[in-house]
Parts: C-alpha cells; structure tokens; sequence
C-alpha cells in the first residue's frame, strides 16, 4: 500500500485536487466547464510530450513557447498570402517546427554545446522573426474551416464509438500488461489486473461525462491523445524509444554501445520543434488569429509538467503517462483558481510552489530508496 | 612485537535478508601489517565499515576492542578521533584545493577572526608530509599531482591526524609499479614508527610482498585463524578464500592457431595536449583466429588507447588502416566497429560499460538492438530468451532480469558488461583488463570463457597489468611502452624479466 501511494504519488495528489475542487466551486465538475479544460491542457499538454523526450536525455528546450508563437504566425500568414490551409499547416510543421528543431539539436550535439544555451538563443530568435513578420501587431485568421480545428468537436456519437474503442483496447492492455514471470511461469497479477480494470472503465465513465454531455470530443483533444499514445508507444516499445532511456543513462556507455548520438538527439529536438509547432496551430485556430507574443512562457509549463511527472532531471527516468498527469494537474490547478476567482498573478505564485514541491517528493524518494 | 592493539570479537553485521558478517574475529597488534582476503561480497569492506563508524553500534553486534578498551563508535568522527584511519580505494580529496588544504580540510589553524592562517597552514603540512619522506609542494593544486601522489597526500591526511590504525583497500588498482614500490616503502615506515596496517587486495603477489600476516574472510566469516604469511603458500590462502582447490589459475587451453583476422597497420593516434606526442605511435599487429593475443605494458603505455582507436573512439583522429578478414574497415565510431563485427569489453565497466540504473536485459541487449527489432519494435520475448540465455551460460548471479545492474557484485557486472558483447557475435572481442577488481573465483569463469570463445573461432585480444594473467592466457603477447609497440613475444619467450624490459622502453621491433 506504502509502495502503491508511493508510485503513484502524482495521480492521487491529482484525484484529491479534483474533489477539493468539486467542493470549493459548484461549475468544476460541469461536463462544458471539464470540457474546457481538457482542451485547454491539450496546447500544454503537446509540447509536453516533446519536452519529455528531452528531458529523458538530460536536456531542456527553451525554445518551445517562441516555436508555439512563430508557428501561429506562420501559418495565420501563410493563410494570409493565399496558401491551402493544409499546405501552410505543413509548411508551418516542417519549416518553422522541424527546422527550428532541428537546429536546437543539430548545434547542442554536434558541437557539444549544453542545450540551454542553443535553445535560449533559438527562444529569443524566434520570437524576433515572430514580432518582425508581424510588424508586432496580432494578425486575424480569414480561412473559416481553420478555426475548426481548434473550436470544433467529433459529434456526439462518433465520440461515444471512439470512447468505447479506447475502453475496449484499454481492458486489452490491461490484460497484457497485468503478466508477470515468476520463476518462469506466467502468474497474473491481480491487484494490477482489477486496479487497471477499475481505471479503464472510470476513464470511460468520466470521459462519457465530460464530453457527451457537452458537444463530443473536442478535435484538439482527439490530436493530443493520438500524439500521447503515438509517444508512450515509442518511448516503450521501439529502439528509438530505448536508445533515450540508454543515452540518459550514460550517454557514454550507449556511445560505445553503438548509438549515433547526435543523430537520436537531433530527432528528439526536432519531434519537440514539430509538436511546439503543432500546439501553436492550435492555438492559432482556436484564437482566430496569431499575436506575435503567443506562446510566451509556455515552456516553463512544459517543463513543469514533465518535473511533476516524475521525469528526472538526470535524464534516463520518466514517461509519457506520468507527464499526462502532470500536465492535467498544471491545468486543473489554472481552472480551479480562476473559477476561485484567483487572480493569475497569485496563480504563478502557487504553481511555483507546487514545481518545487513536486521535485522535493522526488528528490526525498529517491534518496529513502537509495 | 605482541602489544595487541585491535580485537574485533564475534561481529555480526545483519542486512535485510543477508547475514554479511558471521562472527568475525581477528587481532591486529602494533606495527603489523595484517592482509585482509576474501572474493568481493565476502564481507572485508562491510567489516572495515563497522570498525571505522560508518555502521554505528547497535546496527551490528559483537565488540571491539582499541588497546583492550571496549569503543563503541557512534560515527566516523569517532573513529577517526580514536585513530582509525581509511585509504579508499577512490580516493576522498578535492582536486581543486591546495594539498594542504585538503591534508587539514575542515581543520585549518584559524585566526583570530576566523580566518585561515595560511602560513602555518603550509607549514603543518609540509611537516607531515616529511614524515612520508614526499616531495610534495603542499602549495600545489592536488589536482596536478599523479595519483600515486594524490594517495600520498591522503595518507598524509590520516596521519595529519595521528592515527594509528590505518586501511588500505585495494590501494594499488591504480597506481604504476614504479608508485606501488614507493607505496610500499612508505608503509614499511609508517610500521616501523608504530602504525598498525590493514592491507585490502586482491593482488596476492603484493600480500606475499607487504604482509605479516594474513586473515581470510569468505561469506561473511573469517575462515581459520590469522596465519604468517611466511608459514603459508599463496595456493593455501586462495583455497580458503574460494573454499576449494584452484589447482589452476589460468586454465589455459591451446588451439591450433587459425586464419588471420584482425589485422592494422600504422595505427597512430595524436595527443590532444602534446602536439609533439603520440598516445598511439605507428602501432601495427594481426590476430588470429584460435589464439589470445595479449597487450602489455605499464598504466599510461597506450594499450587502452590502441584499443580505443581500433574501436573508433578517436573518430578521424585516428590514423592507420584496420583490415578484418582481409577486407579494409572504415571505422570511424563505435557504432562503425560493432557493424564490423568488434567488440569491446571497456576497461571502466561503471563509467563505460554499463547503464548502473537500468536492469540486465536493457544493458545486455545495447548493443545489439537490432537484433531484437523487426522495423522500429522491439521484441521484449526475444529480448528476454536471449537475456536469460546469457545469464545461465556465464552463471551471472542475480535474483532477477529486472535487477539494476548497480545491485550486483564486480564479478557479476563484469559478466553482464560481457556477456552484453557477446550477443553481439563478433568476430573480434577485446577485453581491456576483463579481471580487474574480480574475485579469483570469477576471474577463473572469466578465463575458462575465453578458451570458449577462441574455442568457437572468436579472435580474443586482452589487456592486462597483471603480467601471471598475461603470462597464463596468451598465445602472444605485444608490448607497448609510451604508446608505441616494443615487442612481440611468442608464450614461450615471454617472462615476466623479458616483458618488463620492453615495458620500460627496450625497444625489441623495428
């Protein structure tokens, strides 16, 4: 039980905060009110995939709200000057997202350079091309199918097949992960099979909740459970995903193990580039428009998502899933005190206390384990 | 000499699970040098952290006794006031300070304003540096001094504060044989003038050469009485330590010696530091296959570094062409090497060899991925069949395959950090000192494998100090000395007078 609250530390501190918040304010538990706040997580939420990745190497990204700002810039005026939606998104992807990317990775690897300094130089270049594209003023959005994609919903019975999908192929999980070897037997583990059971239909139940009951699945939620299910399935399952793990480990040790380093670096800083980039389309649809300072902080809400998940700093320990909580408690944290009627200043105050705090319990954990 | 200065009675030591201590008992009288032998896991460094503090009281029982006083130490502080003293084998100094800042850490003469009076300082130092007959500038950065040096300032330390036992464990892994010599000169002084010595290795030729006595531990207890190392044989100190007879130390099989493999020619490498100098000068060799080919030579002769380059650490630096069956490699990384089939086995298995926090199926399947992937996937069965294989083929010890590789003995990381390359399937596997901190029984294992594996046609190239084991498993050996190669030698030329001297520099080739 001690090992059980201690491993899943995060999630339950997640669970007392939502029923905290049921309480103090009676719009919380709204489905329109969760709903919000699901997609509002998701903007958060993308980068933080990315900046997990990073962060498993023993880096950080600074750059990544600037890429959010430059990329909602980009694609608003490519729009602008008469291009496709799709292809300015594309172009914005790969050009603004993967390029920047790029470059953090490229230059921190290949010339040793530790990546606070190249992404801290990345942040600031990129938001300059953001206020020098811009002139420094915000720019509307005139494609009207664009701003579906940040505003519009999957309708309300697709969304409940798609739940019913996601439920069926979490039960399967369960079953697949709940096997465990003992003395080369199969023995099944109970606890886990019932707890993940449990877990699976509540998740259904909730998401039933939030969603049917207001308009479906927002369609930015849909993309960040396809890019946080994507994530979780390399970090776990491919070479790619292992070569992290070994790299943060020891980055010496998977050098003379045979991992090209630079390269595995360079993709995982593009990935972040791509998926910042992603975020700030988003965010671009959702606003009807780009201002140049978009984006501005977000990377400090990133990191903070990853920290609270129980990425370490070191590199080599973390996952997706525990950055998945991390990001929902940092946006139930942002809703819960501006229903409060919290002012946002007092709110940065109380999610820095809530960064240092998380690091305390993992920094007191380890050192009981060690 | 018979004054009896230290008893350590019936200590029990007790970690969950694990009795690591069962009723040790041994003396250590005044001015002895006593050996303390054992394989790793054996208890000698739980032992030395219940008699210097690190285990206070009532964690283990049993008594010790300091000049028949009963002490109960609550912390290290205590011991060391009560004169203990420990040399560790990594050493505890702080390269960036001044040698006599790091002899009086924390104890500097301070002024009335609590500032530190550093004249006297420098002086205190060099007084007891004089003791140890060093010329050693206590001005000096201790980071600038060799490591021989720097392990006289930390004995100079515990002598700074008048101890009068003193542990060294394994004080020699990293020293060269010209600082070991100086070593032991020293504490030939440092008995003669009273201090009592506890001397850890797992070098029996030094025991035979430094010790009184010695007592022997095996799994936790002291097996025998304490015995003179005049009356004994080294073969009769390692049968206790394993508990059975090693009638053969190198169990050294010879096949009849096969095609040419491996084989390089003017492999030079430049010093970063020292554009005049090269760490590998114009080195050329060829393996074969069924034989061991040995390299070498004193710390600092480049053999590590030759290896290096043949792996392709130095990237582009490196000069020279490599040829593996006849057909010329372009190995520009490690990455390049194990596509061609080479492996290496690194010198510094924690820094270099393993992934401390990861379990053994991560660490043993690193280099080999590929293996265990169709497209981007990793088969985890496969990856485990395999894992489980390996650990039943080299009798690695481990509860499980999900242990972190940091919980296991030397002996056993060493096996993983082998067997890691081994699934690999290399053509060539070089092995930078495999044994070095190993216990004698896992050393054999080491061996007996590598006849295995020249057995199955595997080219083996291995470093090593040690020259018995260069000695015992090659079928050739090369000598390096200052980076270039000096000699070569066939197993029946080669003794341990004709090695030295081309190690020294004589120059046999050219």
């Amino acid at each position: 039980m001690k090992k059980f609250i201690k491993n899943n530390g995060t999630f339950i501190a997640l669970i007392f905060l939502i029923i905290i918040l049921s309480f103090l304010s009676s719009s919380f538990l709204s489905s329109r009110n969760l709903t919000n706040l699901v997609r509002q997580i998701t903007i958060n939420g993308i980068i933080a995939v990315g900046m997990t990745m990073v962060i498993l190497l023993a880096g950080i990204d600074l750059s990544v709200g600037s890429i959010v700002g430059l990329a909602a810039v980009s694609v608003t005026l490519l729009m602008q000057a008469g291009f496709g939606m799709w292809l300015a998104i594309l172009i914005t992807l790969v050009g603004v997202g993967g390029v920047l990317g790029f470059f953090n990775g490229f230059m921190s690897s290949k010339f040793d350079i530790h990546p606070f300094i190249i992404t801290l130089g990345v942040m600031t270049i990129a938001r300059g091309l953001s206020l020098v594209l811009t002139q420094g003023v915000s720019v509307p959005v005139t494609n009207t199918t664009f701003a579906d994609i940040g505003s519009g919903y999957i309708a309300k019975l697709p969304s409940l097949i798609v739940l019913l999908v996601a439920l069926i192929l979490g039960i399967i999980a369960v079953f697949k992960t709940s096997v465990e070897y003992k003395n080369g037997e199969k023995v099944r583990n109970k606890a886990r099979l019932t707890g993940g059971i449990i877990l699976s239909i509540a998740g259904f139940l909730a998401g039933v909740f939030i969603f049917i009951g207001y308009q479906g699945i927002p369609i930015p939620v849909a993309i960040f459970a396809v890019i946080v299910m994507a994530g979780v399935y390399t970090l776990r399952k491919t070479r790619f995903g292992r070569k992290l793990y070994a790299i943060g480990g020891n980055e010496k040790v998977a050098w003379l193990s045979g991992i090209n380093i630079l390269r595995s670096k360079t993709m995982v800083f593009v990935i972040t580039g791509i998926l910042s980039a992603a975020s700030g389309i988003l965010l671009a649809s959702r606003l009807n428009g780009a201002s140049p300072n978009l984006g501005d902080g977000f990377e400090l809400d990133a990191i903070a998502s990853v920290i609270i998940g129980g990425t370490s700093f070191m590199g080599g320990v973390g996952t997706i899933t525990g950055t998945v909580i991390g990001a929902i408690i940092i946006g139930v944290i942002n809703n819960g005190m501006s229903l409060l009627g919290i002012n946002t200043f007092y709110q940065m105050i109380v999610k820095g206390f809530i960064i240092i705090l998380a690091v305390m319990i993992d920094v007191l954990n380890r050192r009981e384990s060690a | 000499m018979s004054e009896k200065i230290l008893e350590m009675k019936n200590i029990i030591k007790d970690f969950p699970g694990v009795r690591a201590l069962d009723k040790v008992n041994f003396t250590l009288e005044k001015g002895e040098i006593l050996a303390l032998v054992g394989e790793n896991g054996a208890g000698k460094s739980t032992l030395m952290k219940v008699l210097s503090g690190v285990w206070p009281y009532p964690s283990y029982e049993g008594d010790i006794y300091l000049r028949d006083q009963l002490v109960r130490f609550a912390n290290t502080r205590e011991a060391e006031e009560a004169g203990i003293g420990i040399i560790h084998q990594e050493l505890n100094l702080l390269p960036d300070l001044s040698v006599a800042e790091n002899i009086y850490l924390d104890r500097q003469p301070l002024g009335k304003f609590g500032g530190i009076k550093w004249r006297e300082l420098y002086q205190q130092a060099e007084k007891v540096l004089a003791r140890l007959n060093m010329d050693i500038n206590p001005r000096m950065q201790l980071g600038d001094l060799t490591v021989g040096k720097q392990q006289m300032v930390e004995i100079a330390k515990a002598l700074s504060l008048n101890t009068k036992i003193l542990v060294f464990d394994e004080p020699t892994s990293a020293l060269t044989e010209s600082e070991i010599k100086e070593l032991f000169i020293v504490i030939n002084e440092l008995r003669a003038s009273g201090v009592s010595i506890i001397y850890i290795s797992h070098k029996m030729e030094e025991i035979e050469e430094i010790a009184d006595s010695v007592v022997v531990l095996r799994d936790g207890a002291t097996i025998g009485d304490k015995i003179k190392i005049s009356e004994v044989t080294l073969d009769e100190i390692i049968a206790r330590m394993v508990g059975r007879d090693i009638n053969d130390l190198f169990p050294k099989q010879e096949f009849k010696r096969g095609a040419k493999t491996l084989e390089v020619k003017n492999i030079t490498v430049p010093d970063p530091f020292n554009p005049d100098k090269n760490l590998v000068d114009d080195v050329s060799f060829t393996a074969y296959k069924g034989e061991i080919l040995g390299i070498s030579g004193l710390m600092g002769a480049g053999r590590t570094e030759l290896v290096n380059a043949i792996f392709g650490v130095y990237g582009k630096k490196r000069t020279g062409e490599i040829f593996l069956n006849g057909n010329q490699l372009a190995i520009n990384s490690p990455a390049d090497a194990i596509e061609s089939g080479i492996a290496l086995v690194t010198e510094d298995r924690k820094e270099l060899g393993l992934l401390l926090d990861k379990n053994l199926i991560m660490n043993m399947t690193l280099p080999s991925l590929k293996k265990f992937s169709s497209s981007f996937t990793i088969d985890k069965n496969a990856e485990k069949e395999t894992s489980e294989n390996y650990v039943k083929q080299l009798n690695i010890k481990t509860p499980s395959l999900d242990v972190f590789v940091e919980k296991l003995s030397g002996g056993n990381q060493q096996k993983v950090v082998i067997g890691k390359w081994l699934i690999t399937n290399s053509d060539v596997l070089i092995l930078d000192e495999p044994t070095r901190g190993i216990d004698v029984g896992a050393k054999v294992e080491v061996y007996r494998l590598m006849n295995q594996l020249v057995e199955e046609g595997v080219t083996v190239i291995m470093i090593s100090s040690e020259l018995p084991e260069i000695m015992g498993m090659s079928d050739r050996i090369i000598v390096m000395s200052e980076g270039e190669k000096t000699a070569e030698l066939t197993r029946q030329e080669a003794d341990q007078e004709t090695i030295m001297k081309y190690a020294t520099g004589n120059k046999g080739v050219e």
